[in-house]
């Protein structure tokens, strides 16, 4: 289709860089942006956590141990590993198994099931500050819908609002988070179930192989890469989540749901230590990194 | 199989029920914005349809009306209570702006780093391409305090540009993948035939190439629009008058309460986008969400 135009487009017309051959001209714009905004950031937080900041004087000296040496002392860090840890497992798990179940519910092709899996994306639209502002809405203890539904079933007492309570608001924002994005699971497992071949199931079941037998030593085998891939990109946004804390609970109460993100935040806006905030920052990335680095090389994951 | 037909009544059912529990949230958040005050705020009972409904919510919010004055009314807060503080015509700009124009710009730079990476095999090539992948999984986090001080120093702090800037820089990693995706579902081939007619790189990329993965230039920008549209973080420390709309909906909470009808009436507002916008690319949504790594 395009020969004939590009034949009468005369040749020399635009600039040299862009008749180039060499990839650099291409990569330029992109590489920049990346490196001017992304990975000297990076780099300037590193060497913001060299420096040891004085509340008083509110001066910086320079102490390359100081931030990282405060960081392995801080128990606040480790409730805030302890708690990161325990949101994005909790989480990941009911997304996993909800949006397995939800895929084979809506894996059909009878009328209906279309605009029920078109219905199941909408989640994932809503603006994750929005998403803690309908949970906060929903978890009100006067007029909350899903507070009062729970007192009538006498799961609640109204003396304990879910998100007042350290037993239960990292709980409440588990819930919020679940409902966001197991779609995002859903949509994901439905594309491995629709790209599954037919013929081991039609012989499996010519053998007699349950439907249990099959989903377990079929379906969840064939689909073993897809799912890693799907814990992948969920688990590092579990990692990083601020969004849903920040709007819900700011943490509280207490610290019962202070993530690592969340905990940076904290020592950025409520003691201005930027060099310690920046520690923080830094360690939530290394974990990052090292957890999805692992991950990526154990289950041989290509992009 | 005689239990086949109550099988699959059975599977509407619970089908039905599963997709209701997904949409319920989003529901109650719009018949929220539609009720008046004392629907919202009423301590004795959850008022579900008896009530009037009111687009005053959005008459305030979306429209930039006055603030009803509520003496002897049935106010819950107090609340930030200056004028035009519920007026979010300012933040929806806003939102429009920077939503709009870094997809532009990451599409449009992703596409000819995507290009190369697809076409030109070069020393790096999968190496550049895992950096890329892992500036998408970088902590925002992990690059917002020095961007602050970058930003006020280059006078970027609290600027659309800064914003387009930021959001640009999270969008180009997911952009750049997913549109590699689709430059290596169309044969090299076509790009010898072109290039064996005499087109250049760029021609061959512009006139021959980039036609012909339109779908996925689309599906992609969907995606960077929506990234920008529900982003939270980077906006928050990176602005302080400039609002976009997810933070802007955040200062309707204060410490004496929380004005539920207009939180729920610019929420909702702010969904319909997104919302219009992901029917359009359910095609590509797997393919968009995963970077390219499943195809659909």
């Amino acid at each position: 289709m395009g020969s004939a135009q590009v034949r009468q487009t005369s040749k020399g017309k635009l600039p040299r860089w862009l008749t180039s051959e060499h990839p650099l001209p291409w990569l330029f714009p992109v590489t920049s942006i990346l490196v001017v905004f992304g990975l000297y950031p990076v780099l300037y937080s590193l060497w913001l956590s060299f420096y040891k900041r004085n509340p008083a004087t509110r001066t910086e000296k320079f102490l390359p141990s100081w931030n990282w040496n405060k960081l392995i002392g801080d128990e606040r860090v480790w409730d805030a590993v302890t708690v990161t840890f325990t949101y994005a497992a909790i989480a990941l798990t009911i997304q996993l198994v909800l949006g397995m179940l939800i895929a084979l519910l809506l894996d059909s092709d009878r009328r209906g099931f279309g605009l029920f899996r078109a219905l199941m994306t909408l989640p994932l639209v809503v603006p994750p500050a929005v998403t803690g502002m309908m949970f906060l809405l929903m978890y009100d203890s006067s007029f909350g819908v899903i507070s009062n539904a729970l007192y009538s079933l006498n799961l609640l007492s109204p003396d304990h609002p879910i998100l007042g309570s350290g037993s239960t608001a990292l709980w409440g924002v588990i819930v919020a988070d679940v409902w966001q994005w197991t779609p995002f699971m859903v949509l994901i497992m439905l594309a491995g179930l629709r790209a599954l071949p037919k013929e081991p199931f039609e012989a499996a079941s010519i053998d007699g192989a349950t439907a249990f037998q099959s989903f377990f030593f079929l379906t969840l085998p064939m689909m073993s890469k897809i799912i890693a891939l799907a814990v992948l990109v969920r688990g590092i946004d579990l990692f990083r989540i601020f969004d849903y804390v920040k709007v819900m609970t700011d943490s509280g109460p207490g610290t019962a749901t202070e993530t690592l993100t969340a905990y940076a935040g904290t020592v950025y806006f409520k003691s201005a230590n930027f060099s310690y905030a920046s520690t923080v920052a830094l360690a939530t990335l290394i974990l990052v990194l090292v957890v999805s680095t692992v991950f990526i090389k154990v289950f041989k994951i290509r992009f | 199989m005689p239990s086949s037909a109550s099988k699959s009544v059975l599977r509407y059912l619970v089908s039905i029920f599963v997709v209701a529990v997904f949409v319920f949230p989003i529901a109650w958040f719009a018949l929220t914005s539609i009720k008046p005050i004392s629907a919202v705020f009423n301590k004795d009972r959850v008022v579900v349809f008896d009530f009037k409904p009111t687009f005053d919510n959005y008459r305030v919010t979306v429209l930039g009306g006055e603030k009803e004055n509520l003496v002897g009314g049935q106010s819950a807060s107090m609340g930030t209570s200056g004028k035009g503080a519920y007026d979010g015509r300012g933040s929806i700009m806003s939102s429009l702006i920077i939503a709009v124009s870094s997809t532009f710009l990451a599409t449009f730079l992703a596409l000819l780093a995507a290009y190369a990476l697809s076409r030109m095999k070069f020393w790096g090539s999968q190496g550049y391409l895992n950096w890329v992948l892992s500036q998408r999984f970088l902590p925002p986090v992990a690059i917002i305090i020095p961007l602050v001080f970058i930003f006020h120093d280059l006078g970027l702090r609290d600027t659309h540009l800064g914003i387009i800037i930021a959001h640009t820089l999270i969008n180009i990693p997911i952009a750049l993948l997913l549109l590699k995706s689709f430059f290596d579902d169309v044969p090299i081939e076509i790009d010898q035939a072109a290039m064996i007619d005499g087109a250049t790189r760029f021609q061959c990329f512009y006139l021959v190439v980039l036609p012909m993965i339109r779908g996925g230039i689309a599906a992609t920008a969907v995606l960077c629009f929506i990234f920008s549209w529900t982003e939270f973080i980077l906006s928050l420390f990176l602005t302080n008058t400039i609002r976009t709309i997810p933070v802007k909906i955040t200062t309707f909470v204060t410490s004496t309460g929380s004005e539920w009808g207009y939180i729920s009436a610019l929420g909702t507002a702010a969904i319909i986008p997104g919302f219009i916008f992901i029917l359009l690319v359910q095609n590509h949504l797997v393919r968009g969400l995963t970077m390219g790594a499943i195809k659909d």
